[in-house]
């Protein structure tokens, strides 16, 4: 496997050539990424806003944002606009410190899960050892949040919507997890690039959603109601409960909210993509084609070529994932609250366990495609 | 353990066929996805109200006889008749009429009803205000020209309703010049039976 660019190295070593010491130079690199990351994040949820918007149109008839940019793409531009000078307003008698730290606590949980998602070999924050880990732990966080919403708003449908959010997110943080390990289990590694690493062999062919269909599916499902959308957005049903537990929220707590779902989505997308879809792997192996053409893997504009179509096919395969996130969203209704849960503890959670058992039995059969 | 493994067995039937379901209902949203909007683009592009169509009441002051037969069949009795009696010529003499469109349901009772003619419908269903007083229209304001969507304004384009589109057409955009609408008109339906 290439090594790939390694952007950290190589500006580390620049600053050590100006006369700074391999710290400072280390120190001054830190920031880098970290605020490239939260401005890339956020540009994407955005993007999936105005996505929403438009497939939905689409699925509908409509034409949609049209006049406000090209394409109407200034809309998600003119929402945060709005929403930042917008009256912040705080209800009477709500719980002040609690009203204000729920968004906070379901805002950055999210953008920190941003920390293991990787774009290329090198183009991630951190490789932690734990990766996937901190990210189902790190999810786990919001449902407090939620809760947290719901019951400082001093309102009985942001209430609801709080405990229907906690219920939620804690039935199919489950199924979620354990669709996880199945794939953890076959790549023998929490580290999200070891995970895409193992999948990156023989291009498409290599990727676990072949070996892991049952747990693709499992995952998506969780996925899509660990960020309440449509099927399974019970918390914010605005037939019954207004908005949930943002009912009373405005101005940027709201946006906070607002931009921490959509960003959750974005998230949620990516993940499919590196556990099952290969992450930020061509259809067709890139050391193949340049093996075939005959030039060297560490040519380093090859080397270029290959981390931006990484990126390029990171997003790619992440949106696709959001349009049928989209599509499902006009497509099935919402499910009750008796249902939803059924469908976590009786259907999703056995058939997991199954899934699991299943992988570790084909794992003892055959070490060689299910990574012995 | 039969028994069981029927249970797994149905189970498994009915999951199969949901996920068969929901893909079919997907299969439905994205074929959608390819279609032409069906929507118009309102300040824009303006549909043709059809003739039959019930917008804003036209009161004609010299026709009104002040029979009061539109009070009379209208569900809340809404149309306000002042009249007085002329003794000179034992008429009745009408000194205003009004109708408040804040409250009316533009049934068009009145206007079935009324014995002159004086009162008819129109194509004007933009009557929104800023305040709902401004609704009570007396008979000056109902005796204004109603506003067509046709020629009143040269960023307004009109476009066809659905029924009067030529046969095949979906879409009221760029019609040919002169394209009739599909099925028969009325004045054919008419020549048909003076020939029969």
């Amino acid at each position: 496997m290439s090594v790939g660019i390694d952007l950290q190295s190589s500006f580390i070593e620049l600053l050590q050539g100006y006369g700074l010491t391999p710290g400072v130079a280390k120190v001054v690199w830190m920031p880098l990424p970290m605020v490239l990351i939260v401005g890339a994040v956020t540009v994407l949820a955005l993007v999936s806003t105005w996505l929403e918007r438009k497939v939905s149109a689409a699925a509908q008839q409509r034409i949609g944002p049209e006049y406000m940019g090209p394409f109407g793409l200034l809309v998600p531009v003119a929402d945060v606009v709005k929403l930042l000078f917008k009256e912040d307003i705080m209800p009477a008698k709500t719980d002040p410190w609690l009203f204000s730290l729920a968004p906070l606590l379901v805002f950055i949980p999210i953008f920190l899960s941003f920390l293991i998602v990787p774009f290329g070999q090198n183009l991630l924050i951190s490789d932690l050892n734990i990766g996937i880990f901190l990210w189902i732990s790190l999810s786990s966080i919001a449902p407090i949040g939620l809760l947290m919403a719901g019951y400082a708003s001093n309102n009985k449908y942001s209430l609801l919507g709080g405990l229907r959010a906690a219920a939620q997110s804690i039935s199919y943080e489950l199924p979620l997890a354990l669709a996880v390990l199945a794939v953890v289990m076959m790549s023998n590694s929490l580290s999200t690039i070891d995970i895409v690493n193992q999948q990156s062999g023989y291009g498409i062919l290599s990727w676990n959603i072949w070996r892991q269909p049952i747990g693709f599916v499992i995952f998506w499902i969780a996925a899509l109601a660990e960020c309440e959308r449509m099927p399974f957005d019970l918390p914010e049903a605005e037939e019954e409960l207004v908005a949930g537990y943002q009912t009373e929220y405005s101005a940027v707590k709201f946006m906070l909210f607002y931009a921490g779902s959509y960003a959750n989505l974005v998230l949620s997308a990516l993940m499919v993509a590196v556990l099952y879809l290969g992450g930020w792997g061509f259809p067709i192996s890139v050391s193949a084609i340049a093996g075939w053409i005959g030039i060297s893997e560490t040519t380093p504009w090859l080397q270029v070529i290959t981390a931006s179509l990484g990126i390029v096919m990171m997003l790619f395969k992440a949106y696709l994932l959001l349009f049928v996130a989209i599509l499902l969203r006009w497509t099935v209704p919402r499910v009750r609250i008796d249902q939803l849960l059924d469908l976590g503890w009786k259907f999703l959670l056995p058939v997991s366990l199954a899934n699991l058992l299943l992988t570790a039995g084909l794992k003892l059969t055959f070490p060689v495609a299910f990574g012995g | 353990m039969l028994k069981f493994l029927k249970q797994v067995t149905d189970y498994t039937k009915e999951a199969v066929q949901s996920a068969k379901y929901i893909g079919q209902g997907l299969a439905v949203t994205f074929d959608h996805m390819g279609r032409r909007p069906t929507t118009v683009q309102y300040p824009y592009e303006k549909l043709i109200p059809s003739e039959r169509f019930r917008g804003r009441i036209h009161f004609e002051f010299d026709k009104c006889i002040s029979c009061e037969v539109c009070v009379r069949v209208c569900p809340i009795n809404l149309p306000v008749v002042d009249w007085e009696f002329n003794k000179a010529t034992k008429k009745k003499k009408l000194n205003h009429y009004s109708i408040d469109f804040g409250v009316c349901i533009f049934c068009g009772n009145c206007v079935e009803y009324c014995p002159t003619n004086c009162l008819s419908m129109t194509e004007e269903y933009e009557l929104a205000t800023y305040d709902r007083h401004e609704l009570n229209y007396d008979n000056v304001a109902l005796g204004r020209l109603p506003v067509s969507v046709k020629n009143s304004d040269p960023m307004v384009q009109p476009l066809r309703e659905f029924a009067y589109l030529p046969k095949g057409r979906f879409d009221p955009h760029d019609l040919p010049a002169g394209s009739r609408r599909a099925g028969q008109m009325p004045e054919d339906l008419l020549e048909g039976e003076t020939k029969a």
